[in-house]
């Protein structure tokens, strides 16, 4: 209550430095994702800290103090996290991956793969669940044993590192390896895996990010072919996202980008025009079954999707009370989705 | 509410910490700290609520996994073996209400807990001394003939609780728990980034503790890292002023006097055998109430809220003569009692010939307990009455619990109680959050904790608060019609009796 309104102070004074710096707002950007021309200048930017220009400087510092904010704009963000931890155990519960031998055991025996992680929201509070030792249990459904985020924006991946560095946990999995940042595009994870020893995850996840691709340089059909091929047979690929329909419209564009103190999400984070319903998603991800089956010498069919699993389920933010599931949402608004690869 | 991201301008408890050991230290060391011991709670202060959260974490099989720590000033040793006849008990008493006890239950204190020295009661009488309107608190109207009557609350000594949480606590075996007993907490102040050395600790708070017991002497100070930095430390709390969180209220400039007593039988058996009632009678010209709780076998704890000029005095008075005035309190009119109160003590007539005399002469409503026989020697204290209210219960890494959090008026018997609900609230939250991967010192996971507490503390504080207001204003002008009236159209009323009686249970 105090708490509260004794915030909106910093708050308003956050909003004012982000309009000054108006690319911080884009939240997860997905940058293009070439499969054949390779992105020479961005990469080099990515990857030299001295060519920094003070544009990005200011950019940076923007986000560096408000990306983990809880108070800040990416608060609605914090909040679902929790959710997409019980959406994971969900999944893990109606059909486990063959990494698990004994759904009744808790080995933390299973490696996550994020995809745009942005800040590491996610993949910091997963990997705050790995156990310290290896032969611990685990202490949560989600059982893991690794994760790896990946994200293309060095500034994002810099403020992921130095926020899990604050968590003596996190800090330590981030030494040994179980957990690792890489600053790179799915791409070239799929790119540095070799027939011999794929880069293979039991759960790759993909949350808040199918809605940014930019469609002019990948189509979502590809980009989701490329998170299948990351994935193990008998994996699961999860994420989250929006339906395209008129209440979405006017919950994500009108009201939730609306003015301060209405508006919960920095205003430019979405289009709706890319949001996805969830009979589309469920096309364009056996397409991507397919093709991620694909070989040199045959092309992936039917015969691929046999096995798969669907889950899909909305979810509602109310104000006040959070964000909660709501089965049947999933036709109007935000939702989860997952698809299941067959052994 | 300070930037979230940026606490280590947080300043330190107090000056001399920032002048001393700390201090010197960083100004003459050459290199960054040691790694401290790092733990995932830290709590602060070994009372009840403290004892409570830390008994609970290691109950539930999500959290017992976590490595916690308890810092008290006090040998926990020697309350884990408190003992006492079974005839004499501790003038430190509290009401348990039936959701504090069902949460004892759920963590497992309960059975630890002696419960030959627990006193449930069923009934309530609580009147107005000026006025006589008076209502009375039960479940008969949620009883059916065939059933015992569910208690209202349940006495306890607070010595007889702790000793339970303990026990439980021990129980649970000492795998990631420690115990710093006979300890005090000499500084807490932010640690520092170990760079390529450790994880960046800047924003985690770093508790010095200091062994004060016997044999302790030229012992280094220990240095701990908590996640979650807990307050339990009370109405003073360092853990508070450590997190900057300012608090509101103010002293009530009153005094609760409480006392063991000893009990005549009722003139009258109880029907059933084993109901037992609590009274309570407002004495608007003494400043407060005086109440009468059950303790087993006819015992008795009294709880006596009156001026500091009045506690004085009753406090300097012989035994008989303080047994005196503590019937009469239960008994005559306020013009009687204020005459009584200003005895002289070397007068030829004593208090308790006064009360013979008087009691003959005023006629007593059917609610007036038995006689106070005895008073157990040594037990008449004093305690002074605040009202606190802290502005935040969280900060960053730091959430304050109990008395640190919140102190209110004892007339409701509900100090305790919320300080248990705090604490159950708080088990909850931290559960929620390693069961989801949050951090549990993260402002996100404790808000959770601070929105389910905030407001009914702040709603029983403030009703105590009004109660209390209201019935100190003496005479017979409009106040004291109107609440004479409101409390016996609520006597009358069955749902609104059972709405506050569910509110005061804390369902």
């Amino acid at each position: 209550m105090a708490s509260l309104r004794t915030c909106s102070l910093p708050l308003r004074a956050l909003r004012a430095t982000r309009t000054a710096t108006r690319p911080s707002s884009c939240l997860r950007q997905i940058p293009p994702l070439p499969s054949t021309k390779p992105c020479k200048p961005s990469t080099s930017r990515w990857h030299s800290t001295s060519s920094v220009s003070p544009d990005e400087l200011s950019h940076f510092s923007a986000l560096a103090s408000s990306w983990w904010d809880p108070m800040g704009p990416s608060r609605i963000l914090h909040l679902f996290n929790p959710l997409r931890h019980e959406f994971i155990a969900t999944c893990l519960a109606d059909s486990p991956p063959p990494a698990i031998q004994d759904p009744t055991s808790n080995t933390a025996n299973l490696h996550y793969l994020d995809i745009g992680c942005g800040g590491g929201i996610f993949a910091e509070s997963l990997a705050r669940t790995i156990p310290l030792d290896p032969s611990a249990p685990s202490p949560t459904p989600t059982r893991a044993a690794s994760m790896t985020a990946v994200e293309p924006s060095t500034a994002l991946v810099q403020i992921a590192r130095e926020h899990g560095r604050m968590d003596p946990t996190v800090d330590s999995h981030l030494r040994t390896g179980k957990f690792r940042y890489l600053n790179t595009t799915l791409e070239d994870v799929l790119s540095s895996s070799t027939p011999e020893k794929p880069a293979q995850f039991d759960v790759v996840t993909l949350f808040e990010v199918i809605e940014h691709i930019d469609p002019t340089n990948t189509t979502p059909q590809a980009f989701l072919a490329n998170c299948l091929r990351a994935l193990k047979p008998g994996g699961w690929l999860i994420g989250s996202t929006i339906a395209r329909t008129f209440p979405s419209w006017i919950l994500n564009q009108v009201i939730a980008e609306a003015p301060w103190p209405i508006g919960v999400v920095p205003r430019g984070t979405h289009e709706w025009s890319k949001f996805v319903n969830p009979p589309e998603l469920k096309a364009w991800a056996q397409e991507g079954l397919m093709r991620a089956a694909d070989t040199g010498v045959k092309r992936g069919g039917p015969a691929d999707l046999e096995g798969m699993q669907w889950k899909c389920v909305g979810t509602v933010y109310v104000p006040g009370l959070g964000w909660k599931i709501v089965p049947g949402s999933e036709d109007w608004g935000n939702y989860f989705w997952a698809i299941k690869k067959g052994v | 509410m300070r930037p979230i991201t940026r606490v280590a301008l947080r300043p330190y408890v107090c000056a001399s910490c920032r002048h001393g050991i700390g201090g010197g230290r960083r100004r003459f060391g050459t290199k960054i700290d040691q790694t401290p011991d790092i733990y995932d709670v830290v709590c602060v202060g070994g009372g009840p609520a403290g004892l409570g959260l830390l008994a609970a974490l290691r109950a539930s099989p999500i959290t017992s996994k976590l490595k916690v720590a308890l810092v008290e000033s006090q040998d926990l040793n020697k309350a884990q073996a408190w003992n006492m006849p079974s005839d004499q008990f501790s003038n430190r008493v509290s009401s348990l209400t039936p959701s504090s006890a069902s949460f004892l239950r759920k963590i497992g204190a309960w059975e630890h807990l002696d419960t030959s020295r627990v006193q449930e009661y069923q009934e309530m009488q609580v009147w107005d001394g000026e006025t006589g309107s008076r209502i009375s608190f039960d479940h008969s109207w949620d009883t059916s003939a065939f059933e015992d009557m569910r208690a209202v609350a349940t006495m306890t000594e607070n010595s007889n609780l702790v000793r339970a949480l303990l026990h439980r606590i021990s129980a649970s075996g000492d795998e990631g728990l420690t115990l710093f007993s006979n300890t005090t907490v000499a500084s807490i102040e932010n640690g520092s980034d170990l760079q390529t050395a450790g994880p960046d600790l800047s924003a985690w708070p770093i508790l010095s503790v200091k062994p004060t017991g016997p044999g302790s002497e030229g012992k280094e100070p220990s240095r701990i890292a908590a996640r979650l930095l807990v307050g339990a430390d009370g109405i003073n709390s360092p853990v508070r002023s450590f997190a900057d969180i300012p608090t509101q209220g103010w002293d009530y400039n009153r005094h609760g006097i409480v006392a063991t007593l000893s009990l005549a039988d009722l003139d009258t058996p109880p029907f059933p055998a084993n109901l037992r009632t609590a009274y309570q009678r407002f004495l608007p010209a003494l400043g407060g109430p005086v109440a009468l709780l059950p303790l087993p076998n006819n015992h008795a704890t009294l709880v006596w809220s009156t001026t500091p000029e009045h506690a004085a005095y009753l406090k300097s008075l012989s035994p008989s003569a303080f047994l005196a005035m503590v019937n009469a309190a239960f008994r005559f009119s306020m013009t009687d009692l204020k005459y009584m109160m200003g005895m002289s003590t070397s007068e030829q007539i004593s208090h308790e010939d006064e009360l013979a005399w008087r009691v003959q002469h005023t006629p007593l409503p059917p609610q007036t307990p038995p006689f106070a026989t005895a008073v157990q020697s040594g037990t008449i204290a004093s305690f002074p009455l605040r009202f606190r209210h802290a502005a935040q219960y969280i900060s960053p890494r730091v959430a304050l619990v109990g008395d640190a959090a919140h102190v209110i008026h004892p007339l409701a018997g509900q100090g305790l109680n919320l300080g248990l609900a705090d604490v159950a609230s708080l088990s909850r939250t931290i559960e929620y959050a390693v069961s989801h991967g949050m951090d549990i010192g993260d402002l996100l996971t404790l808000e959770r904790y601070s929105s389910e507490r905030y407001l009914p503390n702040a709603k029983i504080g403030g009703a105590c608060d009004l109660l209390h207001k209201m019935y100190t204003i003496p005479g017979q002008g409009p106040i004291t019609w109107a609440r004479s009236l409101g409390l016996n159209v609520i006597d009358k009323l069955p749902f609104v009796k059972s709405f506050l009686m569910k509110n005061a249970e804390g369902y």
